[in-house]
C-alpha cells in the first residue's frame, strides 16, 4: 500500500522484490542480446581492429566452419572424454575418503594436513613434474585435471559430512541402525544435495585445467585448438573455442541445476 | 521381589574437571511410569537420560535395563529430539517405517501395517505422503513419536520435544503424548524446563537442581492429581496447587546457589 505523501519505490527495483521468472529470463536474454549488439556494432563501424576482435557474426561463421570442414567437433568430444574420466575419478575417491575423514577422527586426523598441503600447490606449476612422470600422453591431462579436483572435493566431501546433524546420527542408533547403516541411509542422504552442488562446482574448476593441460602437452582437444589458432593470428578461431567451452559449462551446470531440483523436491517447497 | 525395570546405580559424570552429575545419582523407574525430569537448562538432566539411550557413558555408575547394563544405543531405546526430529528426505510415511528397516523379524505386510497403525495413532494418515518440510512443526514431532514407536522402543527418550512449538500445539501434543503411553503402555523419560508440562503430562517428577544435577525433589503426580488428564485439570485447584509447589521447588534451585 502506498502511503499518501510518500513516493513509492519503482516497481522493479525494491529492496529483494521477488521477480517473476519469465521477467527475469527476459532481462537475462535481452542483455546478452545488447552486448552483442553492441559488439557487433562496434566491429562493423570499424573502431576495433578484426584481427583482435573479430565480430560475433563471424565467430559464429567461424564455428560452423570449423564444426563442418575442420575439426572442432572431434577436439571437443576429446575434451569433454578427458573432463569426464578425470572428474569421475576425482569423484569416485573423494566422496568415500571424505565421508571417512569426517566420521572416523583419525582418519581425517591422519590425512587433513598432507591434503591441505597439496590442495595449496597450484596445478600449473605441476605440468613440468606431470610430464616427466606421465609424458604428454592421457595420463598427465588425466593427472592434472585429478590434482587440480581431488584434494579440493575431499575437503568438501568431509565438510558436507561434518554439517549433517548429529542428532540424525543419534536418531539412526536409537532405531536400530548400524554404524555403517546409518553412514549409508542417513548420513549420505542428508548430505546429498550439497555434494551434488559441490560436484557441479568442481566439475567447472576440470575446464580450467584441462586447457592448461591441453596448451602445453597435447596436440587434440579443445585447448590445443584455441593455442594452434593462436599460433596462426586466428584469432576468430580462437574465440569459437573459447565459446565452445563457454557452452559446455552453461549446459552441463543448467542440466546439473536441473537435476538437482528433480532429485532433491523435498527442499525446494 | 521384582527386578526394578530402569535403574540407574550410583551414576557420576565430569567432563573434565567439570562435575556434571554428583553426588552419585540413583534412581529406580518402574515399567510403564511417565517419569519427567525438570530442571534448569544445562544442570545435567539431558545427561542421564542420553545415557539411557546409549549416547553418553557414565563417568562412574551403572544403569541397567531389565537387570542388565545399558551399552551401546538399540531400538529399545528411542530418542525424540527437538529439532531435526525427522528425515527431510523421507515422506512421513517412511521416516515412520524407518526403523522397521532394521527388523528381520517383521514381513513386508507387517511392516506396512505396523507404520499405518502408528500413522493413524499420532493422526497423521492424511499426511503419510508429505515431506516433513511440508507439514507444521508439531506435525513432525508427531513423526518422531510414531517412528520412535513403530520401531519397537519400549522407552521413549523425549529432549523437550514440544519446546519449538506455540502454546496450542504444544498443549494439544501433551494431550496425545500422555493417551499413546497409556495406550500403548511405554515407559517414558521427559526432559523439561516448563513446570506446567511437566505436572501435566507426569507420573512423577524428578526435580534436579543446578549443575552438578541431583535430586532435589522426588514427586509422585498421579498419587495428588491421579491418573486422567483431562484438558479441563490445568485448572483444577490440585493441579495449580501442585505446579505452584512445584515452581517454588524449581525457584529455590536456581536461588540456592547464585
Amino acid at each position: 500500500m502506498a502511503q499518501p505523501g510518500r513516493k513509492t519505490s519503482p516497481r522493479l527495483l525494491a529492496l529483494r522484490r521477488p521477480l517473476p521468472s519469465w521477467v527475469a529470463h527476459g532481462i537475462a536474454i535481452a542483455t546478452c542480446l545488447a552486448l552483442l549488439i553492441l559488439w557487433e556494432i562496434t566491429v562493423d563501424l570499424g573502431w576495433t581492429n578484426p584481427i583482435f576482435l573479430p565480430a560475433p557474426s563471424t565467430i559464429i561463421a567461424t564455428m560452423w566452419d570449423m564444426s563442418v570442414n575442420g575439426n572442432l567437433l572431434p577436439n571437443t568430444g576429446v575434451s569433454i572424454a578427458r573432463v569426464a574420466v578425470a572428474f569421475a575419478l576425482s569423484a569416485i575417491m573423494a566422496v568415500p575418503i571424505g565421508i571417512a575423514m569426517s566420521v572416523y577422527r583419525p582418519i581425517g586426523a591422519g590425512l587433513e594436513p598432507v591434503i591441505d598441503f597439496i590442495r595449496y600447490l597450484p596445478v600449473p606449476a605441476l605440468v613440468p613434474l606431470s610430464i616427466i612422470w606421465f609424458g604428454i600422453g592421457e595420463e598427465t591431462k588425466i593427472f592434472l585435471l585429478w590434482l587440480g579436483t581431488f584434494f579440493q572435493l575431499v575437503l568438501m566431501v568431509a565438510q558436507d559430512t561434518d554439517r549433517v546433524p548429529h542428532e540424525y546420527f543419534e536418531i539412526a542408533s536409537t532405531l536400530g541402525a548400524k554404524p555403517l547403516e546409518i553412514l549409508r541411509l542417513v548420513a549420505i542422504r542428508a548430505m546429498l544435495p550439497s555434494l551434488v552442488d559441490n560436484l557441479r562446482i568442481t566439475l567447472g574448476w576440470c575446464w580450467t585445467y584441462l586447457i592448461i593441460a591441453e596448451i602445453v602437452a597435447s596436440n587434440s582437444g579443445l585447448g590445443f585448438v584455441i593455442w594452434t589458432a593462436r599460433r596462426f593470428m586466428e584469432t576468430s578461431q580462437v574465440m569459437a573455442g573459447v565459446v565452445m567451452i563457454g557452452i559446455i559449462g552453461l549446459v552441463t551446470d543448467q542440466l546439473l541445476r536441473r537435476l538437482h531440483k528433480k532429485m532433491f523436491g523435498y527442499m525446494h517447497s | 521381589m521384582t527386578m526394578p525395570y530402569l535403574q540407574f546405580n550410583d551414576i557420576t559424570k565430569t567432563f573434565g574437571n567439570l562435575d556434571v552429575i554428583s553426588p552419585p545419582f540413583s534412581l529406580t523407574i518402574p515399567h510403564h511410569q511417565f517419569m519427567v525430569f525438570l530442571g534448569p537448562s544445562g544442570c545435567g538432566k539431558t545427561t542421564l537420560m542420553r545415557m539411557v539411550g546409549g549416547l553418553e557413558t557414565a563417568s562412574t555408575g551403572m544403569i541397567a535395563l531389565q537387570g542388565e547394563a545399558i551399552g551401546e544405543p538399540d531400538s529399545r531405546r528411542g530418542m525424540v529430539f527437538q529439532s531435526y526430529s525427522s528425515f527431510p528426505w523421507l515422506t512421513v510415511e517412511e521416516n515412520v517405517a524407518f526403523g522397521m528397516r532394521f527388523r528381520h523379524d517383521l514381513t513386508k505386510t507387517e511392516k506396512r501395517d505396523r507404520a499405518q497403525h502408528y500413522l493413524e495413532l499420532v493422526g497423521l494418515s492424511n499426511f503419510a505422503a508429505s515431506y516433513p518440510n511440508r507439514i507444521s512443526g508439531g506435525m513432525r514431532q508427531r513423526v518422531a513419536i510414531a517412528r520412535t514407536l513403530a520401531a519397537g522402543s519400549e522407552i521413549l527418550l523425549m529432549d523437550e520435544p514440544f519446546g519449538a512449538l506455540d502454546a496450542q500445539r504444544r498443549e494439544q501434543l501433551q494431550v496425545e503424548l500422555r493417551r499413546i503411553q497409556k495406550e500403548e503402555r511405554k515407559t517414558i523419560i521427559f526432559v523439561t524446563h516448563d513446570v506446567e508440562e511437566a505436572v501435566y503430562l507426569a507420573d512423577r517428577i524428578i526435580v534436579f537442581s543446578q549443575r552438578p544435577a541431583s535430586i532435589l525433589e522426588d514427586i509422585d503426580v498421579t498419587a495428588q492429581i491421579g491418573d486422567d488428564r483431562l484438558l479441563e485439570l490445568r485448572e483444577s485447584p490440585e493441579f495449580l496447587k501442585l505446579r505452584s509447589s512445584v515452581l517454588h521447588t524449581v525457584r529455590a534451585a536456581l536461588g540456592s546457589t547464585q
